[in-house]
């Protein structure tokens, strides 16, 4: 083989796989495998998991659910910011300032339970959106998968719950920063 | 002016433009889709059935898991034992639908039957002498039978067409020569006799038209039937492609949606096709097992399995439409056993000659069964509809595509409301009303 031709084999070789390593659908199982949600997860399992999930993007000051209504998806931010508020009559407290990676409204995965505060964008947000009833499917077409997924959200509110107990037994002021 | 309040402004400007071009197009969508449904409005029967059809077996195809099994095969291996279930069942009732000939033998055996029965029915003892009841059955019933002949009776067209095919015709064999030589007979008299009892010189008059050349089916009969065709090859094919679609239809809907509706579409959405599912495949089940029961029923009355499963296959289906189901049932089942001949009852002790009425209670023990036992365990509260609208909701949907009108009429009326109920319920949920 003729060092041109091989440079030539190379250099293809290399574009395509330079194509195939910037495919928005890897790029996402890229993404998917820094959330703590997903990181027990393999490359395959997070495929399928990225095939139920909904991009949508939110405006500056978009909101993106409100206090009270039903929680139906979890969202992990691709990238932006989302505050999560509480919004009440006289004040605004806001609990938390989430950045790529993060993700919130996780309880949705559980139950219809309403949403305990608003999140809005505080710049343009992509995120990716987890419907329960897709994951409650998901669970008969991949078992192990789902089971890691319920897993890590069991994990996530028995941290939540330690903390809270904690809180209460300290009596000390609540600082929930960093609660979804 | 400031950074920000040029932004505020360029914001509200693009909501605006938004706003107008949202409104363009789904005008634009509109009179394209009226168009649309104006010019092709013979493809919308096929299209709504194959969907239909996608929609209420996709249970099957999600629950053929065999993990090593691609999804394209998996899809076609369920949708092949349901197309295989349904050839099977649409063949044999396409074996017993009567064609032309047999439905003007259909008529005139139905009128021998019926006028043998009601001679029975008044017939004098041989002594001559007749009961009590006799003179009054005559009065009363007498002028119903003759209205029953005279809507029997076939006109000029059909008589020729009788004629022809009683010797033979269009490659299909004699019609049995009792039926012609009843039909000549009363053709002359229009006393509704029995032939036995006549003089055999009638039986030559059929002669003159035995020779009659055969004719092909006008050609214009074709075309029509070639267009239905081709246009009904779309519902297979809807089917078996939606059956393909692993939820991209639905990511493509969802992704029109605006942000602040996103949960409740889904939402939405899901608790529909949960509802409308239960029902469609729950009315479908309870069709099946009405169809079930009256083919086993029939069977034990001695009625041949082909006739027994094309009966079971057409009172299923029409099942769907309330009330007038079980009047079709009733029809199609004692008409039948009118004309039947040489049934032999499973259940001893029956009598052959009383299988009109052995169908009659059939047909209503699997009415009452249907309304106690089939509905309350398979439907359950899902179709609880007003008598009223039913009835409208029938009268109309004849009105508007016939038969297929009155089939459709119930499950729309239930999808409308359960539609309307869950969004409403939704859109409050999520305070956006």
């Amino acid at each position: 083989m003729s060092a041109q031709k091989f440079a030539a084999d190379k250099l293809l070789w290399e574009t395509l796989g330079r194509w195939k390593r910037s495919s928005p659908e890897l790029n996402r199982i890229q993404f998917l495998k820094t959330v703590p949600f997903f990181d027990r997860l393999s490359n395959r399992q997070l495929k399928s998991v990225s095939a139920i999930m909904f991009e949508r993007t939110y405006d500056t000051d978009e909101t993106i659910f409100e206090k009270g209504q039903p929680g139906a998806a979890l969202f992990l931010i691709l990238d932006g910011k989302v505050a999560i508020e509480i919004f009440s009559e006289t004040s605004t407290t806001r609990l938390a300032v989430l950045e790529t990676g993060a993700f919130f409204g996780e309880l949705a995965l559980l139950d219809e339970t309403p949403r305990s505060a608003d999140a809005r964008a505080l710049e343009r947000t992509r995120t990716l959106a987890l419907y329960r009833n897709d994951l409650n499917e998901f669970v008969h077409r991949h078992p192990r998968a789902a089971c890691q997924i319920y897993r890590s959200l069991a994990g996530m509110v028995g941290d939540r719950l330690r903390l809270t107990n904690e809180l209460v037994q300290r009596k000390t002021p609540v600082d929930t920063a960093g609660l979804g | 002016m400031s950074n920000g309040q040029e932004f505020g402004e360029k914001e509200r400007e693009r909501k605006v433009r938004r706003t107008v071009f949202y409104l363009i197009f789904s005008a634009l969508a509109l009179i394209l889709g009226g168009f649309l449904i104006w010019k092709l409005s013979g493809l919308i029967l096929p299209i709504i059935v194959g969907c239909l059809l996608a929609f209420v077996f996709r249970p099957v195809k999600d629950r053929f898991r065999i993990r090593w099994l691609p999804h394209g095969l998996r899809v076609l291996c369920s949708f092949a034992a349901i197309g295989v279930v349904v050839f099977f069942a649409f063949n044999t009732l396409r074996k017993h639908i009567p064609d032309e000939e047999q439905k003007l033998e259909f008529k005139v055996r139905l009128k021998y039957k019926l006028n043998e029965r009601y001679r029975q029915l008044v017939a004098k003892s041989p002594e001559g002498k007749s009961n009590a009841v006799t003179p009054l059955i005559e009065k009363e019933v007498g002028p119903l039978m003759d209205k029953v002949n005279q809507s029997l009776e076939l006109n000029s067209q059909e008589r020729d067409l009788f004629l022809k095919y009683a010797a033979g015709y269009n490659g299909k064999p004699s019609i049995q020569s009792k039926f012609v030589d009843y039909f000549w007979t009363n053709q002359k008299t229009r006393e509704y006799v029995i032939p036995e009892k006549l003089s055999a010189g009638v039986e030559s008059a059929a002669a003159p038209v035995a020779a009659a050349p055969a004719q092909p089916p006008a050609a214009e009969d074709g075309t029509n039937l070639e267009s239905k065709i081709s246009a009904w090859i779309l519902a297979p094919l809807i089917f078996l492609f939606l059956g393909f679609d692993n939820g991209q239809i639905r990511r493509f809907f969802i992704s029109l949606v605006p942000n602040r509706y996103f949960e409740l579409s889904l939402t939405v959405l899901d608790e529909l096709d949960d509802a409308i599912g239960r029902y469609l495949r729950g009315t479908l089940l309870e069709c099946f097992l009405v169809g079930l029961t009256l083919t086993l029923g029939l069977m034990l009355l001695g009625i041949p399995l082909g006739i027994a499963v094309a009966i079971g296959v057409v009172s299923g289906l029409l099942n769907a439409i309330p009330f007038l189901g079980t009047v079709i049932a009733l029809v199609i089942g004692v008409g039948y056993a009118l004309i039947a001949e040489n049934v032999t009852p499973l259940i001893p002790g029956l009598n052959p000659n009383d299988l009109a009425l052995y169908v009659l209670i059939l047909v209503v023990i699997v009415h009452v069964l249907d309304d106690v036992v089939f509905q309350p365990f398979v439907l359950g509260s899902a179709a609880n509809v007003h008598p009223l609208v039913v009835v409208i909701a029938i009268i109309s949907g004849s009105l508007i595509m016939g038969l297929w009108g009155m089939l459709f009429a119930i499950p729309t009326v239930v999808v409308v409301k359960t539609a309307i109920a869950t969004f409403f319920k939704e859109l409050k949920d999520y305070r956006i009303i």
